[in-house]
C-alpha cells in the first residue's frame, strides 16, 4: 500500500478486515476495528483508518461526523488513494457525481490501475453519461483484468452506447468463444446471447442476427423472446412464409397480443381490407373467448361491412354487460363515417329493447329470447357518452338521466354525468355528481381518485385532500404522503389547480416537487448499474439507460414544466408586491370612511393570518416529528438521502429571476418535447420577455417546423418583428453587426419585404373561417396599433358562436375579461360572456354570479327540504320499511 | 391546573401509543425498502479460463489506439482553428449557451461566427 504512513502486520490486518467489514455492510463492527487501530498511540493520526471510519460512519447514516473523519483523514495522508476513494465514495453517496469523479481521479493518480477505483469511476461516467470517459475506464478494466467476465461485458457494452455496434458484437463474439462449458438452461449466458442478438439487430446486420439466433436457441431460456426477434427477422429479410408459423404459435401462447395479429397480417402480406377482417374471423372460431380477433377488424372494415362487425360488437358488450365499451371504441369515433354508423346501431338498440326487449325488429320478429334487462341501461350509458363525445350536452343528458332513472345505484352512470358536465364547462356540477358516484363505494380507490381530480378541476383542494386521505398512510398528512409516494396526477393537477387560483406560490410548490420526482428517479438507477451487470440483464438494462435519458419527456413532467413556465412568466409580467408593501396601498388616498373598512378588513385578516399561521405552526411539528420519527427508521436502511432544501410557496413566488427558473424547466422540453409546439411557444414567450432576438427566432423557426400553420406562431412572428425594430431604441446601442447579419437573412426568409401591418392583414384575410387564427390576427392588430382596439375586439366578438368550441370561446373570453390582450374592454366582454352563456349554457364561466349564488342557495333549501320530508317519511314509515324499496323496484323496471 | 396536567398526561400517553403504532407501520411498509438494499451487496467477481484472451486483448487494445489517434487528429484539427475570445462571448451572451458549447460550435465552424449562430439557432 503506497501510503506516507504504511501500517505494520497486525494493525496491517486489523484495516483489512475493517475493509471488509464495511463491504459486507457490518458497519458496527467496522467502527470496533477502527477503535482499535486508532487506540495505538502511534495512530492516533492514521489518514487512511480515520477516511474508513467516516465512510463507516456514513454507512450507519452518521453524516456529519462522516465528512468530519474523511476530511481530518484526507488532510493527515494526501497521497494516500485509500483516503481519495473514500472521499470519492462519501460524495458519491452524497449524490456529489461530479466531485466524486474529482476525487477518483486523484486517486488514480496514486495509483492507476486500482480496480475498485477504476469500478467505481466507471460507474459514475455511466450515471453521469460521460460515454468516452466510461469507454475509457472500461478499456482499462478490460486490460487489466481480461479474465474476468464483467470486464468484457462492460467493455462490449461501452461501445454498444456509442453505438460502435461492429466492435460491441466482436467483443461478444470473442468472449462466447473463449467460454467453454455451458450449463444447460444458464440464464445469464441465454440473456448475454439475446444481447449479442440485439446489437446485431440494432446494427441493421439482420442476416447475421437472424443466423446467430438459429445457431444459438438451443442455448436460450427466453423462449418468446426467440420467437418474436425471429418472426420480426423474417418478415424484415423478407421470408414471408417462414414467418407465418412463428406468428400463429405466439397468437396461440396469447391471443390478446395486439402487435402478434398485425405482425401476422404483415407475415402472411394480408392487406385488402376484406381480406383481413375474413382472418379475423378464423381466429374467432379459434379462439372464441379472446376479444383481440373481435375488436381489431372493428379498425379494418368500413362501409356496409363495418356495420356488420360493429352490430356483432356492441351486441356482445351490451349484453353482457361491459362498462367500457364505449371507451373501447372510442377510437372509431376518430372517422366520421364510422361513429355515425354506430350512433344509428345504437339508437336503434335502444328504440328495440325499450319496445320488445330485443336489439332489432329482425329478433323480435323472429321470436328470438329478450335481451338481458340490463341490456337498456347499458344502451343508454353508451348513448350518454356518445353524445358526450359529440359535445352534444342535452342529448347526453337526455339518455345519462334515462339510465339513472332505471338504475340509481350504478356507479358508472353517475361518473358519466359528472364527466358530461365537465365536458360542457361546469366543474362544480362534475365534483358534485362524482362525489355521490364515491359515497356509494368508498372502499373502490377508482372513483376515489376520481372524485379527488374532479374536485381539483374545482378548485378544491381542501376537499380533494380529504378524500385522498381515506386511503394515503394513516397518521401523515395526506398531502405530504402523496408527495412521498411520488402521486403525480395528483400533484400537477394541484399546480394547475392552484395556477387557476392564482395562488402562484403553492401553484410553484408543487410543480418543483414533481421535477423533484423526476430527479429522484433519475437517481435510482444508480444501484441499477451494478446490479444490472451482475445479475446480466442487459438487455433491460440497456433499456433502463435509454429510458432515463428521455424521462422527462413524460407527460407529467410536460404539465409541470408547462405549469411552472406559465406561472413564472406571469410572476415575471406582474411581480407581486413585497408584503410590506401591500401594507401601504394608498391608504392616503382613501377617504375616511373607507379607511375605516380598510382598517377592520385589515384586522379581521391579520387575525385569521394568525390563526392560519398557527395551525401551520402546529402542522409544521407534526411534519417535523414525522420527519424525525422517519429518519430514525431510515437510519438503518437509508442513509444517502440527502436533505433537500424545503419548498416555501412564499419564497418561491417572490423570485427574484423567474424567467432564469423558467427557463430551468423550460430546457429539458426543449431537449426531449421538440415535436410538441407549446414548448416552442413557452420558449418564446420566455426568450421574449429575455429580449433575445436569436433565441425568439429560434424557437419561432422550431415551432414552424412542427406546425406552420399554428395561429400562436403568427402572433410570435409579429412580436418578434416588433422587438427587432425596437431593440436599438430600447438598448440605446446597435445590434452587433454579425447577430444584425444573422437576422436580416431570417426576417427575409420569414416574411420577405412585407411590413408587420400587410402581413398581419393578409393573415387575417387569409384564415378568416378559423376562430383561433383571427383571434391571433385581431390580438396582433392590436398590438401593432392600439388605436384599432375596436376593429380587433369586433374582429373575434362577431365570429359565429354556433361554430366555436366551448374551449376556444373561454379562451376569448378570458383575455377580454383579463384585459391583458386587448387592453380594458370591460363593456365588450360582458356584452360577450352574456353572448356565450347563451350559447354554451352550462359553462359556469359565462354565468353570472348572482345566478350562481341564487342557485346554490335554491340547492340548499332543496337539501333541507328534502331531509325535512325524509324525516317526516322516517316517522310515518317506520313500521313499512319495505315501502321505499318498492319504490325503487318500480322505477328500476 | 391539575386536571390540565392530567389531561396533559394523557395526551403523552398516546403519543407514546401512537409512535409505536407508527413504528410497526412503518416497518410494514418499508419491506420493500430492505428488499432493495440487497440490491447494493457485495459479489464476488466471476473469473473465466485464462485461454486464449490474450491475443484478444492486444488486438482491442489496438484498434482502441487508432480509434484514439483519429480522435486526437480531429481534436487537433480543432484546435487549429483560430477563434476569438468576443466571439465566443457573443454567442454565449446571444445564446444563452455553455462556454464550452459556444467554443466547440465557433471550431465547427472554422471560427465563423455568423455561421457558427445560424448553427445553432437553426437546429
Amino acid at each position: 500500500m503506497p501510503s506516507s504512513n504504511p501500517l505494520p502486520p497486525k494493525e496491517g490486518a486489523l484495516f483489512r478486515k475493517l475493509l471488509k467489514c464495511y463491504e459486507l455492510k457490518q458497519y458496527k463492527n467496522g467502527l470496533k476495528l477502527a477503535k482499535q487501530i486508532l487506540s495505538n498511540p502511534k495512530y492516533t493520526e492514521h489518514g487512511e483508518t480515520l477516511a474508513m471510519k467516516g465512510l463507516t460512519l456514513n454507512g450507519l447514516g452518521r453524516r456529519e461526523e462522516a465528512y468530519k473523519y474523511v476530511r481530518l483523514g484526507l488532510r493527515n495522508d494526501l497521497r494516500s488513494h485509500v483516503c481519495w476513494h473514500v472521499y470519492g465514495l462519501l460524495q458519491r453517496s452524497d449524490k456529489k457525481y461530479d466531485e466524486a469523479i474529482k476525487c477518483y481521479r486523484n486517486a488514480l493518480k496514486w495509483e492507476k490501475d486500482n480496480l475498485q477505483i477504476l469500478k467505481d469511476l466507471s460507474l459514475l461516467q455511466i450515471q453521469m453519461r460521460d460515454l468516452e470517459g466510461y469507454k475509457e475506464t472500461r478499456h482499462h478494466l478490460f486490460t487489466l483484468r481480461p479474465s474476468q467476465q464483467a470486464s468484457w461485458i462492460g467493455f462490449a457494452m461501452s461501445y454498444h452506447l456509442l453505438r460502435d455496434y461492429e466492435m460491441a458484437n466482436s467483443i461478444l463474439e470473442t468472449f462466447s468463444q473463449s467460454q467453454t462449458a455451458i450449463e444447460a438452461h444458464d440464464y445469464r449466458h441465454s440473456e448475454l446471447l439475446l444481447y449479442q442478438n440485439q446489437i446485431l439487430v440494432e446494427s441493421e446486420r439482420l442476416q447475421q442476427a437472424l443466423d446467430h439466433l438459429i445457431k444459438y436457441q438451443g442455448q436460450i431460456v427466453d423462449k418468446l423472446a426467440v420467437l418474436e426477434s425471429m418472426g420480426d427477422l423474417y418478415i424484415k429479410l423478407k421470408q414471408h412464409e417462414k414467418a407465418v408459423p412463428i406468428f400463429e404459435t405466439l397468437i396461440r401462447r396469447n391471443p390478446e397480443n395486439v402487435f402478434y395479429y398485425e405482425q401476422y397480417m404483415l407475415a402472411g402480406q394480408v392487406t385488402e381490407p376484406r381480406a383481413v377482417v375474413a382472418i379475423y374471423r378464423v381466429f374467432q372460431e379459434q379462439y372464441p373467448r379472446a376479444l383481440c380477433p373481435r375488436r381489431l377488424p372493428l379498425n379494418i372494415a368500413s362501409g356496409a361491412e363495418f356495420r356488420i362487425v360493429a352490430d356483432e360488437y356492441l351486441r356482445r358488450g351490451l349484453r353482457k354487460g361491459i362498462p367500457p365499451l364505449f371507451v373501447n371504441v372510442r377510437t372509431l369515433h376518430q372517422v366520421s363515417e364510422k361513429a355515425a354508423i354506430i350512433e344509428k346501431l345504437m339508437l336503434q338498440y335502444y328504440e328495440n329493447l325499450t319496445r320488445s326487449g330485443h336489439f332489432s325488429r329482425e329478433d323480435a320478429d323472429a321470436g328470438a329470447p329478450v335481451e338481458p334487462a340490463s341490456a337498456l341501461v347499458w344502451t343508454a350509458l353508451f348513448l350518454a357518452q356518445h353524445y358526450d363525445y359529440m359535445r352534444d350536452t342535452d342529448s347526453a343528458l337526455e339518455y345519462i338521466n334515462v339510465a339513472i332513472d332505471h338504475t340509481p345505484t350504478l356507479i358508472e352512470l353517475l361518473i358519466t354525468k359528472g364527466r358530461i358536465f365537465k365536458h360542457a364547462g361546469d366543474p362544480v356540477e362534475a365534483y358534485v355528481w362524482l362525489e355521490e358516484a364515491q359515497s356509494m363505494d368508498t372502499a373502490d380507490r377508482y372513483i376515489n381518485s376520481k372524485c379527488a381530480k374532479y374536485m381539483l378541476r374545482g378548485n378544491m383542494v381542501q376537499e380533494a385532500e380529504e378524500i385522498c386521505a381515506k386511503f394515503t398512510r394513516e397518521g401523515v398528512s395526506a398531502m405530504d404522503n402523496l408527495n412521498e409516494m411520488q402521486c403525480m396526477w395528483f400533484q400537477t393537477e394541484c399546480a394547475l389547480a392552484y395556477q387557476r387560483m392564482g395562488r402562484w406560490g403553492e401553484s410553484l410548490k408543487k410543480c418543483h416537487e414533481v421535477e423533484r420526482h423526476f430527479a429522484e428517479i433519475v437517481e435510482d438507477q444508480f444501484d441499477f448499474h451494478t446490479y444490472c451487470m451482475r445479475k446480466m440483464t442487459l438487455r433491460a438494462y440497456v433499456g433502463l439507460l435509454r429510458l432515463e435519458d428521455v424521462l422527462r419527456q413524460h407527460p407529467f413532467y410536460f404539465k409541470a414544466a408547462k405549469c411552472a413556465i406559465e406561472v413564472y412568466i406571469r410572476l415575471y409580467d406582474k411581480p407581486l408586491k413585497s408584503e410590506a408593501a401591500i401594507e401601504e396601498i394608498d391608504i392616503e388616498n382613501l377617504p375616511p370612511s373607507e379607511l375605516k373598512k380598510l382598517r377592520s378588513k385589515q384586522r379581521k385578516a391579520k387575525k385569521k393570518a394568525e390563526l392560519e399561521s398557527a395551525q401551520a405552526a402546529q402542522a409544521q411539528v407534526k411534519r417535523e416529528q414525522h420527519q424525525k420519527s422517519k429518519q430514525q427508521a431510515n437510519q438503518e436502511t437509508d442513509p444517502d438521502a440527502p436533505q433537500l432544501d424545503e419548498l416555501v410557496a412564499d419564497k418561491l413566488e417572490r423570485t427574484d429571476e423567474p424567467l432564469e427558473k423558467a427557463i430551468d424547466f423550460l430546457k429539458p422540453l426543449q431537449q426531449l418535447a421538440k415535436d410538441r409546439i407549446e414548448t416552442h411557444l413557452l420558449a418564446f414567450e420566455v426568450y421574449y420577455r429575455k429580449n433575445k432576438l436569436l433565441l425568439m427566432l429560434q424557437s419561432i423557426r422550431r415551432a414552424r417546423a412542427v406546425d406552420p400553420k399554428h395561429p400562436e406562431v403568427h402572433s410570435c412572428v409579429i412580436r418578434f418583428i416588433k422587438s427587432l425594430a425596437s431593440y436599438a431604441k430600447q438598448q440605446q446601442q446597435p445590434l452587433n453587426e454579425h447577430v444584425q447579419q444573422v437576422l436580416d437573412k431570417a426576417t427575409e426568409e420569414l416574411i420577405g419585404r412585407k411590413t408587420p401591418q400587410q402581413l398581419n392583414d393578409e393573415f387575417i384575410a387569409k384564415h378568416n373561417a378559423s376562430i383561433m387564427h383571427l383571434y391571433e390576427g385581431a390580438r396582433s392588430l392590436y398590438e401593432l396599433d392600439a388605436s384599432k382596439k375596436a376593429a380587433a375586439i369586433k374582429l373575434v366578438t362577431s365570429f359565429n358562436l354556433s361554430k366555436m368550441r366551448l374551449e376556444e370561446a373561454v379562451k376569448i373570453y378570458t383575455a377580454l375579461r383579463d384585459g391583458d390582450v386587448f387592453g380594458d374592454c370591460e363593456n365588450e366582454a360582458a356584452a360577450y360572456q352574456q353572448a356565450c352563456h347563451e350559447r354554451f349554457q352550462y359553462a359556469r364561466i359565462f354565468r353570472n354570479v348572482e345566478e350562481l349564488e341564487a342557485q346554490l342557495q335554491e340547492k340548499e333549501a332543496a337539501r333541507l327540504r328534502a331531509e325535512e320530508e325524509q324525516q317526516q317519511l322516517n316517522h310515518v314509515d317506520s313500521s313499512e320499511q319495505a315501502v321505499p324499496v318498492l319504490a325503487t323496484a318500480a322505477a328500476a323496471s | 391546573m391539575t386536571e390540565a396536567e392530567e389531561i396533559n398526561g394523557t395526551e403523552v400517553e398516546d403519543d407514546e401509543q401512537d409512535s409505536k403504532q407508527k413504528k410497526s407501520d412503518a416497518k410494514r411498509h418499508d419491506d420493500g425498502a430492505a428488499d432493495l438494499e440487497r440490491v447494493t451487496d457485495y459479489a464476488e467477481e466471476k473469473e473465466i479460463s485464462a485461454a486464449n484472451i490474450s491475443s484478444a486483448v492486444e488486438q482491442f487494445g489496438n484498434q482502441r489506439n487508432k480509434e484514439n489517434e483519429l480522435r486526437v487528429a480531429k481534436e487537433k484539427e480543432l484546435q487549429k482553428v483560430q477563434v476569438k475570445k468576443e466571439d465566443i462571448e457573443l454567442i454565449m451572451n446571444e445564446l444563452l449557451v455553455s462556454k464550452s458549447h459556444a467554443e466547440k460550435v465557433l471550431r465547427e465552424q472554422s471560427g465563423d461566427v455568423v455561421a457558427a449562430l445560424e448553427a445553432i439557432i437553426s437546429n
